[in-house]
C-alpha cells in the first residue's frame, strides 16, 4: 500500500504521519525535530509550558530540523490557551493542533497569520463546525487514543462518519502503533494518521526512563480510564496514583496554579503529569494509548519511520 | 422579558430541550445537557439573532441561561 498525500495549508509532509502532541513536556523539541527530519510532522505538546519555554522549544525544534514541519498542540481547556497560541504564531510555528474544548477565535488568529489550524475532534458535528470556521484539517480521534478523550467510540466507527461530513483532510488517531494500523486507517479513507504513544518509546523522547519502562512493562489489562479534573475521561496506565484516583482517594491539589479554565480539583493533573514525566511514577499519571502494550522496543525515530514505511509497503 | 423569550426559543431550537426546562438559573452543561460544541453553536446563534460579537473569553463565562440573557441585555 502507498501513503496518501496529506496537505495541511501549504504544507505537504513526505509521509502523512503526525506525531501527536503530548503534554506535559512529553513531546518536546528533540522528538518533534526528529519526526520532522524523518519526513513526518513533529508536534510539541505546549499545554503546561510557559511562554519563554515554548519559544525556546520551538527554536530548538527548528534548529534540529530547519526544513521539517513543526507544530504545537494546545488544549483549549488550558487557562493560557490564547497566550500559547499567540506565542507560537510569533515564533512562526508551521501549524497548530487544538482540542479539549472548542475555540472560535483561534481560526481568526490562524487566518491573520496564515497559520493552519487543525482541530482534534471525535464526532462529525465537531468536524463540520471546524471546517466551517476555517480548520485546515481535522484529527479524528477515537477512544483508543491516550490522554484526554472526546468519545467512547472506536476510531473505526467515527472515521467514516467524519470523513463523510467534511471536505478537508481527515487524520485518523487512536491506537495506531504500526504500519498495519496505518494501512487499516488509509483503507477506511484517512488522509493521514496521528500517532503519539509509539513515539514515547523513542530514543529522542525526553521523558524519564522510568516512564518508558512503565510503558514497556504494560499489559492490555493495565490500560484504564480515569476522570481527569479537566472534566474529560483520560486513558492512562495503572499505577499507585491511578488506583488512588479510581478509589476517590487521590491527594488533594496543593499549590494550585490555576492552569485550567475549569478544574474539578479532584487531584492536581499538572503535578501528576510532571511527576510521571520526571520519573516519579508512583505519584504520576502516565497517559497512554490503548495499544501501548503492543510496543516492545525503544527505537530512534528514524528507525520507527523506516519500519512504518516498510510495513505499510507490505500491507 | 422579550430578550428572555428570544433566548429561550434559540436554546430550545439549538439544544432540543423543552421550553419548561429553560429557566434563568438552568446551567447549559449540567441541566440542559449541552457539550462544548453545543455551546459554540448556541453562542453563534445568539450572535446572529442579536447582532453581537461574543469573544471566546466572554462565551466561557456564559454558564447559565441567566448569564446569556444578562450578557445580551447589558449590550442592548
Amino acid at each position: 500500500m502507498e501513503f496518501p498525500t496529506l496537505r495541511i495549508g501549504k504544507f505537504i509532509p513526505k509521509y502523512p504521519i503526525i506525531q501527536g502532541g503530548m503534554a506535559v513536556r512529553v513531546s518536546t523539541a528533540p522528538l518533534a525535530g526528529a519526526v520532522a527530519n524523518a519526513g513526518g510532522i513533529g508536534v510539541i505538546g505546549a499545554t503546561g509550558m510557559e511562554e519563554d519555554e515554548l519559544r525556546s522549544e520551538i527554536r530548538e525544534a527548528r534548529r534540529i530540523s530547519p526544513t521539517g514541519i513543526i507544530g504545537i498542540n494546545i488544549m483549549y481547556a488550558a487557562r493560557e490557551f490564547a497566550k500559547i497560541v499567540h506565542t507560537a504564531i510569533e515564533e512562526k510555528i508551521d501549524m497548530i493542533f487544538t482540542g479539549a474544548g472548542f475555540s472560535r477565535e483561534i481560526f481568526a488568529w490562524g487566518k491573520e497569520s496564515n497559520t493552519p489550524i487543525v482541530s482534534i475532534v471525535s464526532y462529525a458535528k465537531a468536524a463540520k463546525m471546524a471546517e466551517k470556521l476555517g480548520a485546515a484539517a481535522v484529527v479524528a480521534e477515537g477512544t483508543e487514543a491516550g490522554g484526554h478523550l472526546g468519545t467512547d467510540r472506536s476510531i473505526k466507527e467515527i472515521l467514516p462518519e467524519i470523513k463523510a461530513a467534511v471536505k478537508i483532510p481527515v487524520i485518523a488517531a487512536g491506537g495506531i502503533v504500526d504500519g498495519k494500523g496505518i494501512a487499516d486507517m488509509i483503507r477506511m479513507g484517512a488522509d493521514g494518521v496521528q500517532m503519539a504513544t509509539r513515539f514515547v518509546l523513542s530514543v529522542e523522547c525526553t521523558v524519564a526512563d522510568a516512564f518508558k519502562k512503565h510503558y514497556l512493562n504494560s499489559t492490555s489489562d493495565d490500560v484504564v480510564e480515569i476522570l481527569s479534573p479537566v472534566g474529560l475521561p483520560g486513558r492512562a496506565l495503572k499505577n499507585s496514583l491511578v488506583n488512588r484516583i479510581l478509589n476517590k482517594q487521590a491527594p488533594e491539589p496543593e499549590n494550585c496554579q490555576a492552569c485550567l479554565k475549569h478544574c474539578s480539583q479532584s487531584f492536581c493533573i499538572m503535578d501528576a503529569l510532571v511527576n510521571s514525566r520526571d520519573g516519579d511514577i508512583n505519584n504520576g499519571l502516565v497517559f497512554c494509548g490503548q495499544n501501548v502494550h503492543q510496543i516492545k522496543d525503544i527505537l530512534p525515530v528514524s528507525v520507527i519511520f523506516d519500519r512504518l514505511i516498510t510495513d505499510l509497503a507490505n500491507a | 422579558m422579550a430578550t428572555f423569550d428570544k433566548v429561550k426559543a434559540i436554546i430550545v431550537d439549538q439544544l432540543g430541550v423543552e421550553e419548561s426546562e429553560v429557566a434563568m438559573e438552568a446551567s447549559f452543561v449540567d441541566d440542559l445537557g449541552a457539550d462544548s460544541l453545543d455551546i459554540v453553536e448556541l453562542v453563534m446563534a445568539l450572535e446572529e439573532e442579536f447582532g453581537l460579537e461574543i469573544p471566546d473569553e466572554e462565551a466561557e463565562k456564559i454558564r447559565t441561561v441567566g448569564d446569556a440573557v444578562k450578557f445580551i441585555q447589558d449590550r442592548q
